[in-house]
């Protein structure tokens, strides 16, 4: 019965026809990367070397291939490695050693080979001196090649060899946990059964004494299925005999036989070990040898998501296997599943995890089973689990696809039926099986699985359907569609020919009819047809879940979403991860890039890369770390595409700009250190061919606001919010006025102060620098941005006329009109105010008409008597109110133009993606009021500029004034009180003095404007000193 | 199964998918329905599994439920448009001892009303009624939900029901406490225009009472499996949101 079983798997084998489809896939894995999942290397491992080489083993058997030497593996394969092979390597003919591995190598003399090697492995030399009787086995490699080539190799061995003698402990610990080790360490003894039961006076080896190593639950539990009808001890024997002559774990050499032996069903004990041989997982193991331990301390006690719903699940994860109803099964599996779920945060836990990792703890420990449940997420089923499943849905799709080219009978069915398939197929798939299946034949799949990789989860699956084709024919619904499959299911261990004549064909199961179905039938579904099939439909899978992201999320976004339009919902959506996304894929390809500069040695290494570069940067893919907000700067680049304000006026401006929020003190280093380190080292860090946004401190004031869960990063719900706070719907003109207070009001104590006046100036001179906010319809663009110019700098100056000082009894005054707020004081206030001032009425006055420097030294002088730093003062809202409204421009920018600076809809308005085209078209676009134009932006410049340095100046003397205060004392209480008084003095003298020399063409001044602005200020501040044309030649540059 | 045409009195199959947060009890609450049983450990279940039921509560006709119980983890969601298509009801449940669940909850019911079939008859159902040690009155002050008493006020989500015209109840799979009820008030509620045979898909597309903002698109929507839907008919396409 067994040889027979044999035969027929040999059969299958030997059978698979080769690969046929080769038509170009649009992403092909790199050569790298096909040489990995080849041989199941790690990440790290990339080809060094590769030699045509024959293979001559100890048994004599002889194999002409190639072998390759990457930084720690010697690996050979008769087949190149390619995604066309049938199977990964380890399904085909070959090895894949640790240089650690490797005792000895020798230089054969050879007469026909010009190069030969004699390998001497770990266990070669245990066979040889335990069992064997001192025959030395060795593994030769002949190699054929030029001399130079063979040389090349030799001599890369080497390095390699010697640069892994570390490893060498690590290997003593994996090889000592490896169940094989004990097996034949117990020489002989074989019979894992049989020594459990007459275990102590069998073998010479002082090795019987040990304890045999961690086999899983299933050493405790019992594994699942009845030992003997599962043959569990001539399998044994069989693998005893194999490993023996082949090497065994990291030293195994596969040939035929070893597929044949996993095809009819791994024995219990070595299960584990035989996974994680087939799937790699135990290459990490071997050079992470501490991480799962280390994991699990470092996030002892640690709390998140993951764990709370991982908790949810233990109690229901295979129930139904009694080491599950036990404390030890449960923690066990527990901390498997918080181990990865903090290894890959990305991933996490995803219910199904649970049952495939409660699978794996039946066969294999702990540590085993989380390097390969890692090896399972990485690389067999990728996507699988992750956030938003798209590997699972993608693999759906391509399975659809598969029986419709298969089956177009059954597949035209379903489609008339309306049967959903992947409602039927989904949970095959996620959980590998193992809950559809009863156990034991679940795990026969897997044990394929792990060997050949996810192609035979879709064979299995076609055969599933094939088999029961014309029965699911009959059905007409979905229901009755699951409940045919069920019920084949549970009758898998019956007779596949129940009323055959043969008995030999009685004998045939309904499982092992499925096997040979699903590997004989299917056998031209290969590793490449999966490939590109999930290339086909990757974009079409993506595109879904994102839609379906994206409808769930906007609607679950709260109250605040519905102040916008469905239609401004879905473009802030789609802005918004638009900028996240391809920010993220962008620092990334750019942090690639200089690990790339900074080690040229792993320039090579870098292209392996490649292979998931262009996986990053789509929704559907989920998050590509674990940040999924939005940073400062990648606000910054979020607002460049609704608000022009937000684009940098030229690209110099941003990227040599000083960090003004370092100096101002609000934020501290907040930002700023990260921010400029970035900008140091980013090639292009806002993507080729994006406007290049501004920095201002407004902005930084908005990101802050918006970010209501002061986590230094806005989410979608955040952004929602913080946009209909300021575009939503029904906003009156006092909310809107409201907003800006409580923006510069940053005690939130119901004052603006000295410096938050000024800032605001500056902000509203930012928004509005580009001279198309607040303006109704009819008026020319001109006039308005003018009178929004005179409007600030009125602003600026009644702020300060009517501020409270901190000390109120000294000018009550002042306070009396704050109370008195009404329309009539406000109308009076308003024409009051325009009276005094010229500036408000710019176009009643021309621009030669005007010195220059006139109107400054009376703004001068008043702004800096507010600015005497020893008479603080502040405005309340009622006063900043009433200041907005006292001016026509400022009444309509904050009813609507600071609102309408914001356009969530692109199109909306034809948009420039860079500033500066738009802004030296406007320049030539004005020529009848060029001057005034400049000659009003240059005085506002002076007044703001010198605010701004005025107070700079003042906030260094406090500052001083405290240290000194702190040195001296209380008693130097009154000198310092003098020494303000006359450091201000000389600063009005200085300040005069630099205004009267042609307006501050220093660049000390422009370094303490805001970012951003530095640019134009400098060409206001040249049109000032009436040069109009030489401002525009400012600008170009 | 295949008694559905043959049955003398008029008998009608009624898709129902069960939503709502993981752990909340939906496999439960179809265990109890189905095989009046209860199992402290269900496995979760992935993706879904379908039971199916007859009921005959009704004089004039026989319902048989075809229940779709759905896996309840975040990321699955996406795959919920799958199974909830041409469902004529759907059962939302929530844990009241976890208001987190109502939450979820209410998303489904939104999810539902915006791209379900028009005229799904929805039940919000508050399960786990046994674990209400206490009553009504100190339930607010219960919030972190550590398996405790009631969290939710039964008055808060009756509002919430009423407001959104769901049926309502508060049930406990564990002892099965009003889990008859909430079928036979289904199988009550739906609308006998909505009780023919199964699978005329053209009937649902066709008639084309645009439900929500955009009842189109739910096929295949999230789950990419447009190919073999026929519910994508609705009304204009745009984004739903």
């Amino acid at each position: 019965m067994f040889s027979s079983l044999l035969q027929k798997a040999t059969a299958f084998i030997t059978d698979v026809p080769p690969a046929s489809p080769t038509s170009p896939t649009s992403s092909k894995p790199t050569k790298t990367t096909l040489f990995r999942n080849h041989f199941r290397l790690p990440d790290s491992q990339t080809p060094l070397q590769e030699i045509t080489c024959e293979l001559t083993l100890p048994s004599g058997d002889h194999y002409a291939g190639k072998l390759y030497l990457s930084e720690s593996f010697l690996c050979f394969s008769p087949n190149p490695p390619s995604s066309s092979s049938t199977a990964s390597a380890t399904a085909g003919i070959g090895f894949t050693l640790p240089l650690c591995a490797i005792r000895r190598v020798e230089r054969l003399h050879s007469r026909s080979y010009m190069f030969a090697l004699a390998i001497t492995t770990w266990h070669g030399v245990a066979t040889s001196t335990s069992s064997s009787g001192g025959k030395e086995e060795r593994v030769t490699l002949q190699f054929v090649g030029m001399r130079s080539s063979c040389e090349a190799f030799c001599d890369r061995l080497k390095r390699g060899l010697r640069s892994q003698m570390g490893e060498v402990k690590n290997l003593r610990i994996l090889v000592d946990s490896c169940y094989s080790e004990y097996l034949l360490g117990n020489s002989g003894g074989y019979d894992g059964v049989k020594r459990s039961t007459d275990g102590a006076g069998a073998d010479e080896s002082r090795k019987k004494d040990r304890d045999p190593p961690d086999a899983g639950l299933g050493m405790i539990f019992k594994y699942p299925g009845d030992t003997r009808k599962l043959r569990d001890r001539s399998k044994m024997r069989l693998w005893a005999e194999y490993l023996r002559e082949n090497g065994r774990n990291v030293t195994l050499v596969r040939q035929p036989t070893f597929h044949k032996l996993i095809r009819v069903g791994l024995p219990n004990r070595l299960r584990g070990e035989m996974w994680e041989l087939s799937s790699g997982s135990i290459y990490l193991r071997l050079f992470n040898p501490t991480m799962y331990r280390d994991i699990l301390q470092e996030y002892d006690g640690r709390h998140s998501h993951s764990i709370e719903e991982i908790e949810k699940d233990l109690n229901r994860s295979l129930p139904e296997y009694r080491g599950f109803q036990d404390d030890e099964g449960i923690s066990r599996l527990r901390r498997v599943l918080g181990a990865y779920s903090w290894r890959n945060e990305e991933v996490g836990y995803c219910q199904a995890m649970n049952i495939v990792t409660a699978a794996l703890l039946i066969y294999m420990s702990e540590e085993q089973a989380f390097f390969l449940l890692s090896t399972l997420c990485d690389r067999l089923v990728p996507g699988y689990y992750s956030k938003t499943m798209y590997g699972t849905l993608l693999d759906q799709r391509v399975f659809e696809s598969l029986v419709e080219k298969t089956m177009p009978i059954l597949w035209e069915h379903l489609v008339k039926s309306d049967v959903q398939l992947s409602v039927v197929s989904l949970p095959w798939f996620l959980s590998l099986y193992i809950n559809s299946m009863p156990l034991v034949f679940a795990f026969r799949v897997l044990d394929v699985f792990f060997l050949e990789g996810p192609k035979v989860l879709f064979q299995i699956g076609l055969a599933i359907l094939r088999i029961n084709g014309e029965e699911l024919l009959d059905a007409s619904d979905d229901g009755a569609f699951i409940s045919i499959l069920k019920s084949y299911f549970s009758r898998l261990d019956e007779s596949a020919h129940p009323r055959s004549d043969n008995e030999k064909l009685r004998a045939v199961t309904r499982f092992q009819e499925l096997m040979v179905v699903a590997f004989k039938e299917f056998a031209g579904i290969t590793q490449n047809t999966i490939i590109e099939q999930r290339n086909k439909h990757k974009d079409a899978v993506l595109s879904s879940i994102e839609s379906f992201a994206k409808r769930t999320q906007l609607r679950n976004l709260g109250p605040d979403s519905r102040r916008l339009t469905p239609e401004e919902l879905s473009c802030t959506y789609d802005r918004y991860f638009g900028v996240l996304y391809e920010r993220q894929g962008r620092l990334q390809m750019i942090a690639d890039e200089m690990e790339k500069l900074a080690t040229k040695k792993r320039a090579a290494a870098g292209s392996g890369v490649g292979g998931n570069g262009g996986e990053r940067g789509r929704v559907g893919l989920g998050p590509t770390t674990g940040e999924t907000g939005m940073d400062y700067d990648c606000f910054r680049e979020f607002l460049t595409g609704i608000a022009k304000w937000a684009v940098a006026d030229s690209v110099a401006s941003t990227l040599a700009e000083p960090t003004q929020p370092e100096q101002s003190g609000f934020f501290g280093s907040y930002g700023g250190a990260a921010a400029a380190l970035q900008r140091k080292n980013l090639l292009n860090p806002w993507g080729a061919g994006n406007p290049e946004p501004a920095d201002h401190e407004f902005m930084k004031r908005l990101f802050r606001r918006w970010d209501t869960d002061m986590k230094n990063q806005l989410s979608l719900g955040n952004v929602v919010s913080g946009l209909a706070s300021v575009v939503g719907g029904k906003k009156d003109i006092m909310g809107n006025i409201n907003y800006w207070f409580e923006l510069y009001d940053d005690d939130g104590d119901g004052k603006v102060d000295r410096e938050g006046i000024l800032r605001i100036t500056e902000a509203l001179l930012f928004v509005t620098r580009r001279g198309d906010v607040g303006k109704s319809d009819g008026e020319e663009a001109e006039w308005g941005d003018e009178r929004i110019l005179s409007a600030v700098s009125g602003f600026t100056r009644m702020c300060f006329e009517y501020a409270d000082p901190d000390r109120p009894k000294e000018e009550e005054d002042i306070i009396k009109v704050d109370k008195e707020e009404d329309e009539d004081d406000l109308l009076e206030l308003a024409t009051s105010s325009s009276d005094e001032d010229p500036l408000d009425t710019p176009e009643t006055i021309s621009p030669g008409e005007r010195s220059p420097t006139t109107p400054v030294p009376k703004d001068n002088a008043k702004a800096n008597l507010a600015l005497d730093p020893s008479n603080p003062l502040h405005i309340t809202l009622p006063t900043f109110r009433m200041v907005i409204l006292a001016d026509e421009a400022l009444e309509r920018f904050f009813e609507r133009g600071f609102a309408e600076s914001f356009r969530l809809i692109p199109g909306s308005e034809p948009q420039t993606t860079s500033a500066n085209p738009r802004l030296m078209a406007r320049m030539p676009s004005t020529p009848l009021t060029p001057g005034n134009a400049k000659g009003l932006r240059g005085v506002l410049d002076g007044i703001v500029d010198e605010g701004m340095r005025v107070a700079a100046e003042v906030r260094r003397r406090m500052e001083e004034m405290e240290d000194s205060r702190e040195e001296e004392g209380e008693e130097g209480e009154a000198a310092d009180a003098k020494s303000i008084k006359e450091g201000d003095r000389d600063l009005l003298k200085g300040a005069e003095a630099d205004i009267q020399e042609g307006q501050g063409q220093t660049d000390e001044l422009h370094v303490e404007k805001g970012g951003g602005s530095k640019g134009e200020g400098r060409s206001r501040s040249v049109s000032y000193g009436d040069q109009v044309s030489s401002g525009v030649v400012e600008f170009e540059s | 199964m295949a008694s559905r045409d043959e049955a003398p009195k008029l008998s009608s199959s009624v898709k129902l998918v069960l939503l709502g947060e993981a752990a909340v009890g939906k496999s439960s609450l179809v265990l109890r329905f189905v095989n009046d049983d209860f199992q402290e450990n269900k496995e979760p279940t992935i993706g879904a599994a379908a039971f199916l039921t007859q009921k005959c509560t009704l004089p004039s006709r026989t319902i048989k439920f075809e229940i779709w119980d759905t896996a309840g983890q975040e990321r699955f969601a996406s795959l919920a448009p799958m199974y909830y298509r041409n469902a004529q009801t759907a059962l939302v449940v929530y844990d009241i001892t976890k208001p987190t669940s109502l939450i979820k909850a209410k998303h489904w019911v939104s999810e539902l009303q915006r791209q379900a079939s028009p005229g799904i008859v929805i039940a919000l159902v508050g399960n786990k009624l046994d674990l209400a040690a206490t009553a009504d009155a100190d339930g607010g002050d219960v919030d972190g939900g550590d398996g405790g008493s009631r969290a939710v006020l039964t008055a808060e989500a009756k509002a919430y029901a009423d407001e959104e015209g769901l049926l309502f109840y508060e049930t406990s799979a564990k002892t099965g406490e009003n889990v008859q009820s909430v079928f036979e008030a289904i199988a009550n509620a739906i609308p006998e225009s909505t009780l023919k045979p199964r699978g005329g898909a053209g009937g649902f597309g066709g008639s084309g009472r645009a439900g929500g903002t955009g009842g189109g698109g739910s096929g295949g929507e999230g789950v990419g499996m447009a190919v073999n839907l026929e519910d994508g008919v609705g009304a204009k396409e745009g984004c739903a949101c």
